[in-house]
């Protein structure tokens, strides 16, 4: 098995899958759903085959698009669109793929009561699509295209529920927030390719270096100000506390899995440390970083305390996770090279795919909860835990792995941005323990609800049937699982990615080599 | 991998200090309502009255309301077993079976989710007054604890300094002592950290001032309000094991001297020991933090036992620590 071979596998079966869903749709439901599932059941086992690959074998997978080599015919440089995935990459590939099929299943039993679902897989798959897409991709407008493939299907799915009020609303302010902040995007784009006349990831970074203008400096704010929104950031997070509430659980399950990571932090992160590299100035970057996310994770977290819906505190919780995870991501670049920005970078990206696991899991269990009662106001779910016993179960696994309980998979990924933030500057490990403190306390609040005295409305309620009670399970068993061994993943994936990442010259070599 | 030395010893060590421990805690019980019921001109029960009451319990029937759900059944079995788990980071006498670098945090965390575990069993019952004893006893714990954390912290890391091994291990106490910087400052940060860790461990026991979440008198019995037959017996059993784990820990940090150099014994022999000269430190810890604090005062009401803890022993910790500190600092 060969990493080129299968990479290009990974868009192309989505695609088809995508595509073909409205012929598919003419069989019936059941086919439907069948294909949606095959599908993604499809991508996740090339999704995990790339990453066994590129895990394996620490090598940089580089695929040109059209010819053998990216360079052009007598010219040193590239012409063509390339893709290029490090570990870093391959382990959002397989968060994505992961946490996509496990949505797609569960939307099965979720979404059986909605209309116009034959548009909802196409979505879905598209959505996914556009995920993979941005990982993979060594190329610049490349990932501005799947960005915005992502975006709009996100956009759509947001508003699927188009009758109902707050669906409408949220869908408006998201496409309008995220359509500002994609131009942003584009612009830096078009600033980058108007000073250096290239869009290819890797060459961009040789010429940046060779040359560092105020341009590229523009376009880096630019870019910085456009992921910063789509990542949820705190001072422009307002569109993700009315969107993940809004859309359908498995959409918010991805959106707050999945879209604000790819889209928000592995972009940014990809950016800043494979394109910038070292031709800004890091440290002032990452503080930059750190500003913001301090700002994120005590607004996130703080604000998760007061909702009283279930499903806006688990976004605001989202907002405030974020906020540990840029923190890893700041100080992994003000500290660039030293052991503690290492360390920063790998919790970093340690959080970003226990965090992808566990808000998964909370969000398809307060789905569960919605479509077994009908309602998610916290005061009208006392004693849930009576009569569903099971998902109330795998909420508290989901909770205490991510206030950071021991032996769950969210202790390790935050310890570690814990220690690097108090060896970086003590004050930023203080900010982060008051955030956790406030993240505890949401999530105690919630808790305590659920195993309280059972009300009326709640002994009517069972455990949900099993293709909604497949995922949460699975999550909730990995999430337990990766808890008992978190050094290993650490020491044997994380700080691998993180070296890699840091690897600049590698990653310009795997493209410029033959030259 | 040594799979006597890594495996089988600790097991057997732990299920051994289980063992011990669980027969310690519940014999000191019955001293302690022997002595208190002297203090107060009774004669009081036969010293092995809680064994009695174990065994009773156990054989009673076990009643579960229809409101409750699976937590209330899981919690008295999760928080035993915490507390179990915990006995492997006790300091008793000797350094804990499972010491690591850093496990000062285990320990912490793990006495914490005794506390955690009886409240989610509490609420569970779904009875009002096991609700209103539950938030006393969240409200009790967050006070409590960060004056235990700071001082717990500040020591290690003060020891830490004189030069050890495992630095942030519950071993360290066998290394060096507090006693032995010597300074005068540290001497009287000390002393008020011992004025702390006194207050701290009263109300972790819930005696004298900090019989709050339970309060027969006022709310039934507060948290344990449901619990009966075995589950009783497994929380008041769990409730004895942390007694002693917690004056365990105040022990090793101020009284952590053995005995077994003196009468030259090494090895298992020397635990053994130590073990009992360390129980019998306990017994005269909780004697005078317990027994007699139980004996001489009455409870007070949540907010002046929140304000007390927050005002008068974090603040105390504060400046314990700073002067312990002081001379590293400057």
């Amino acid at each position: 098995m060969n990493g080129h071979e299968i990479l290009p596998y990974l868009i192309i079966i989505p695609l088809f899958g995508a595509f073909s869903m409205p012929i598919v749709n003419l069989l019936g439901r059941k086919a439907r759903e069948a294909w949606a599932v095959i599908i993604s059941g499809a991508t996740l086992a090339v999704g995990s085959a790339l990453f066994y690959y590129v895990w394996g074998n620490k090598s940089i997978i580089v695929y040109t698009l059209g010819a053998k080599s990216p360079l052009g015919q007598g010219v040193s440089f590239p012409i063509r669109i390339v893709w290029e995935v490090d570990l870093f990459g391959a382990i959002m590939v397989l968060m994505v793929t992961l946490v996509a099929f496990l949505a797609v299943v569960y939307s099965i039993g979720y979404m059986k009561h909605d209309t116009g679902l034959d548009k909802y897989y196409t979505l879905i798959l598209i959505l996914e699509l556009g995920m993979l897409g941005i990982a993979i991709t060594g190329d610049l407008f490349n990932f501005y295209v799947f960005l915005e493939i992502m975006s709009i299907a996100s956009y759509a799915l947001v508003a699927f529920r188009n009758d109902t009020w707050e669906g409408i609303e949220a869908g408006i302010k998201y496409m309008f927030v995220g359509s500002i902040a994609s131009s942003f995007i584009l612009l830096g784009i078009a600033l980058l390719y108007g000073q250096y006349g290239t869009l290819t990831m890797s060459y961009l970074a040789v010429k940046l270096a060779q040359n560092p203008t105020v341009t590229a400096k523009v376009a880096l704010a630019l870019f910085i100000a456009g992921l910063l929104f789509k990542s949820g950031a705190s001072p422009v997070h307002m569109w993700l506390a009315d969107a993940h509430p809004a859309a359908p659980s498995s959409i918010s399950a991805m959106l707050s899995g999945l879209v604000i990571k790819i889209g928000g932090i592995y972009a940014l992160t990809r950016i800043l440390f494979s394109i910038y590299g070292h031709s800004v100035s890091m440290k002032t970057v990452g503080w930059v970083i750190i500003i913001f996310a301090c700002i994120t994770l005590i607004v996130g977290n703080a604000m998760a305390v007061i909702q009283n819906d279930m499903k806006r505190l688990l976004a605001y919780s989202s907002v405030g996770q974020i906020g540990y995870i840029l923190l890893g991501l700041g100080i992994g670049l003000a500290a660039y090279g030293s052991q503690t920005g290492e360390i920063a970078m790998a919790g970093a990206i340690y959080h970003t795919f226990n965090h992808a696991l566990m808000k998964a899991l909370l969000f398809l269990i307060a789905g569960v909860v919605i479509h077994q009662l009908g309602t998610r106001d916290l005061n009208e779910l006392s004693g849930l835990a009576k009569t569903m016993p099971k998902t109330t179960f795998a909420f508290l696994i989901g909770a205490a792995a991510i206030i950071g309980m021991p032996p769950l998979n969210g202790f390790a990924s935050k310890w570690l941005i814990y220690e690097s933030s108090a060896v970086f500057n003590p004050i930023l490990g203080a900010i982060a323990i008051i955030g956790t403190a406030f993240c505890t306390a949401a999530y105690v609040k919630v808790l305590y609800t659920f195993f309280g005295r059972p009300n009326e409305r709640v002994m009517k309620a069972r455990d949900p049937e099993g293709s909604m009670l497949w995922p949460i399970i699975i999550l909730a068993v990995a999430i337990v699982v990766m808890g008992l061994f978190p050094w290993q993943i650490s020491d044997k994936v994380m700080i691998p990615a993180v070296k890699s990442l840091e690897n600049q010259l590698a990653y310009i070599s795997a493209v410029l080599g033959g030259a | 991998m040594d799979v006597m030395g890594n495996i089988v010893y600790p097991i057997a060590g732990l299920l051994g200090l289980y063992g011990f421990v669980s027969l310690a805690s519940l014999l000191w019980e019955g001293i302690d309502r022997k002595l208190v019921a002297r203090m107060q001109r009774r004669v009081g029960p036969p010293l092995i009255q809680p064994f009695y009451d174990f065994l009773k319990l156990m054989s009673k029937e076990t009643i579960v309301p229809n409101t409750a759900n699976y937590m209330f059944r899981i919690a008295p079995v999760l928080a035993l077993a915490t507390a179990i788990a915990l006995l492997a980071y006790t300091p008793m006498g000797f350094t804990p079976i499972l010491a690591s670098k850093g496990d000062v945090i285990v320990f912490i965390y793990l006495l914490a989710l005794i506390s955690f575990f009886k409240i989610v069993g509490a609420i569970s019952s779904g009875s009002p007054y096991a609700k209103i004893g539950a938030a006393r006893e969240a409200t009790i714990m967050v006070s409590r604890e960060p004056a235990m954390m700071l001082a717990i912290f500040a020591i290690m890391w003060r020891l830490g300094k004189l030069g050890v091994d495992k630095p942030f291990s519950m071993g360290i106490f066998y290394q060096h002592n507090i006693w032995e910087i010597g300074t005068p400052m540290s001497f009287v940060g000390a002393i008020i950290l011992l004025y702390v860790f006194c207050v701290w461990l009263a109300s972790e026991i819930e005696v004298g001032f900090f019989n709050i979440p339970d309060a027969e008198e006022e709310i039934a019995e507060g948290l344990l309000v449901e619990y009966s037959g075995r589950y009783l017996a497994l929380l008041k059993l769990t409730k004895a094991l942390k007694a002693y784990i917690a004056a365990s820990l105040v022990v090793a940090i101020f009284f952590p001297w053995g005995i077994a150099g003196y009468f030259g014994l090494t090895g298992l022999s020397a635990d053994v020991v130590n073990l009992l000269f360390h129980t019998l430190k306990v017994f005269i810890l909780l004697f005078v933090v317990g027994s007699v604090f139980r004996a001489v005062t009455g409870r007070l009401k949540i907010t002046q036992a929140v304000d007390f803890l927050w005002k008068n022993v974090f603040l105390a910790s504060l400046v314990g620590s700073l002067l312990l500190a002081m001379e590293v600092i400057m």
